[in-house]
């Protein structure tokens, strides 16, 4: 069974010519801090192809965040190399979308102002996105709401504004770091549905962190599982549902043998260390 | 049972309610005054004390009717003006420097300790040494007024642009923020409700400065009055001006309070 899924879904990426869109090469992370040194990512090591939605599945404290960081230019690698469009990941870039766990938004601001922001630091001429804007905040259903300021939104809302923020400069790449796994259950669904709502539109690639088995496998073409010791990509599995994806789609059989496959290889990481 | 479920059944002593507690919040404190003033105008009529010790409160409000035109509104004036010059120079200079701190942390080491030392020096003791730098004119009164008024500011904006959350700066990183758009766009708009907590103190700072800078020199302005009146013993003179100080402290105050709440709603913050 274990056996059969795997060879359907794992294995690496079609072999292409082309380099890939980006690639994450024998990368470490070791945090120097005063009680010593902590070896956050151990050995991370796969390639992205333009386009695809990738999520990153482990354990909290396997490294995940630091993961994303080194990717987005937030934080450097100890060894290894990261490229993302054929040059080396060195800072923040501006083809890059960020989307963090907390909503972190501006409390002075508008929603409206708020999704602009990026745009307000990049040039200033925040006129020309406001469709873009209106279209964004539209699909989440909160254009209703661009005046409203942060305190005023419920976490859900929150955390969409931070995704209409992380696409108003039309990324590349968006990068995701376990975006809703301060909400309930029943706005993380919501917000699953309204983030594949995007993802049928726009195409972005995508790095998703999570540590949510049911949320990586309804989201993503691919994903990744990480384990903690050592904090390597221990299983790269490839989610074979076609798009658009739907909410019963996780009712189906398949969908739950792809869950139950992963969360085994997740317990099996925990068994090894 | 737990001793906190007893406790929290406990009857109020005063109606609760949202309506009732802003009605005693304001009721208490007047009635409170009110029981002051009495007691202190029927304990001067009934002990009979000199009006030169204690006048009664009625006797200060009839001398500041009397005078309030042709003598203390006079003096008030340059007063009031030198307190809000100073105010404004004070804030700009608190406000500025506690930027400039922020933004270098060479300059901020250096400076930092310096002025939470001199925060501690009771600066009115070097207020003639002010007189000996600029002369008795009034710059040497607006100079030890900005002294003494603008620490509260640089600390209180000091510690709103330190404060702001990490994830924010950790945002402002991502998308290419310069120090100076950070600057701007997050740390100053997150101080602003600390600017105006130390702007709030700065105007009672600005009016002890003035008021003691006239005491020293000066030839007219409410200290010099209140001095003035000290010297002929006229109690309720300086009595009845110091109700003017307050009066003129309460509006100063009171507009900076509205100066944040109309800031506030701008920004939002
Ligand atoms: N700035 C840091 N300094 C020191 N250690 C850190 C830092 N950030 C993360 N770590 C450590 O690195 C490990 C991985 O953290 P993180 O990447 O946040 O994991 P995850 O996102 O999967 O929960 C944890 O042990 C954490 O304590
Ligand atoms: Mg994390």
């Amino acid at each position: 069974m274990d056996a059969a899924i795997s060879a359907a879904a794992s294995g690496p990426a079609p072999a292409t010519d082309a380099p890939p869109y980006m690639s994450v090469q024998r990368v470490q992370k070791i945090y120097e801090t005063a009680g010593g040194a902590v070896e956050a990512v151990s050995l991370a090591d796969f390639s992205v192809t333009s386009g695809e939605f990738v999520a990153v599945l482990g354990p909290s404290g396997c490294g995940k965040s630091t993961l994303m960081m080194m990717i987005g230019g937030l934080e450097t690698t100890s060894a290894g190399h990261i490229r993302v469009d054929g040059t080396e990941v060195t800072a923040p870039r501006g083809d890059f979308g960020y989307v963090f766990q907390d909503a972190t938004l501006l409390p002075w601001k508008s929603v409206l102002d708020n999704v602009l922001f990026p745009i307000r630091l990049e040039h200033g001429r925040t006129r020309d996105h406001l469709d873009r804007a209106r279209e964004l905040l539209e699909l989440v259903g909160l254009w209703d709401f661009r005046d409203k300021r942060p305190r005023q939104l419920s976490g859900g809302m929150r955390q969409r504004v931070a995704i209409c923020r992380g696409l108003i400069n039309d990324p590349k790449l968006l990068l995701m770091d376990e975006p809703f796994s301060a909400l309930d259950a029943i706005s993380r669904d919501d917000m699953n549905a309204a983030l594949a709502d995007l993802w049928d539109r726009y195409h972005k690639t995508a790095i998703f962190i999570t540590h949510s088995i049911r949320e990586a496998v309804y989201l993503a073409d691919r994903v990744l599982v990480m384990s903690r010791r050592p904090s390597v990509i221990s299983h790269d599995v490839r989610i074979p549902f076609p798009r658009p994806r739907r909410m019963e789609m996780q009712e189906t059989a398949e969908f739950n043998e792809i869950c139950g496959f992963l969360r085994r290889k997740i317990e099996e990481g925990y068994q090894r260390a | 049972m737990t001793a906190i479920d007893t406790g929290a059944r406990k009857k109020p002593l005063l109606p609760t309610g949202v309506l009732a507690g802003t009605l005693r919040q304001i009721l208490l404190p007047v009635a409170a005054a009110l029981v002051v003033l009495v007691a202190w105008e029927t304990a001067v009529r009934v002990l009979d004390v000199s009006p030169v010790l204690l006048p009664p409160p009625s006797m200060i409000v009839a001398r500041l009717q009397e005078l309030f035109f042709p003598l203390l509104l006079k003096h008030a004036i340059p007063t009031i003006w030198e307190s809000v010059i100073a105010f404004a120079v004070s804030s700009v200079l608190g406000i500025a420097l506690a930027g400039l701190l922020s933004s270098s942390k060479i300059l901020r080491e250096a400076l930092y300790p310096n002025v939470v030392l001199f925060q501690l020096i009771p600066k009115i003791a070097l207020a003639p040494l002010f007189i000996v730098w600029l002369g008795i004119g009034s710059q040497s009164r607006l100079a030890f007024s900005v002294f003494i008024s603008f620490f509260p500011v640089v600390i209180a904006t000091l510690a709103g642009l330190d404060n702001v959350d990490r994830d924010l700066l950790r945002l402002c990183r991502a998308l290419r923020a310069s120090e100076w758009q950070t600057f701007r766009e997050v740390r100053l708009p997150h101080a602003i409700p600390y600017v105006f907590s130390g702007m709030k103190i700065a105007t009672t700072f600005a009016i002890i400065g003035v008021i003691v800078g006239e005491f020293i020199t000066s030839q007219a302005g409410l200290g010099y009055l209140i001095l003035f009146a000290s010297a002929q013993a006229e109690t309720a003179l300086i009595l009845a001006a110091i109700l003017v100080l307050c009066a003129f402290g309460l509006v100063f105050y009171g507009l900076v309070a509205i100066a944040e709440t109309v800031t506030r709603n701008r920004f939002g913050a």
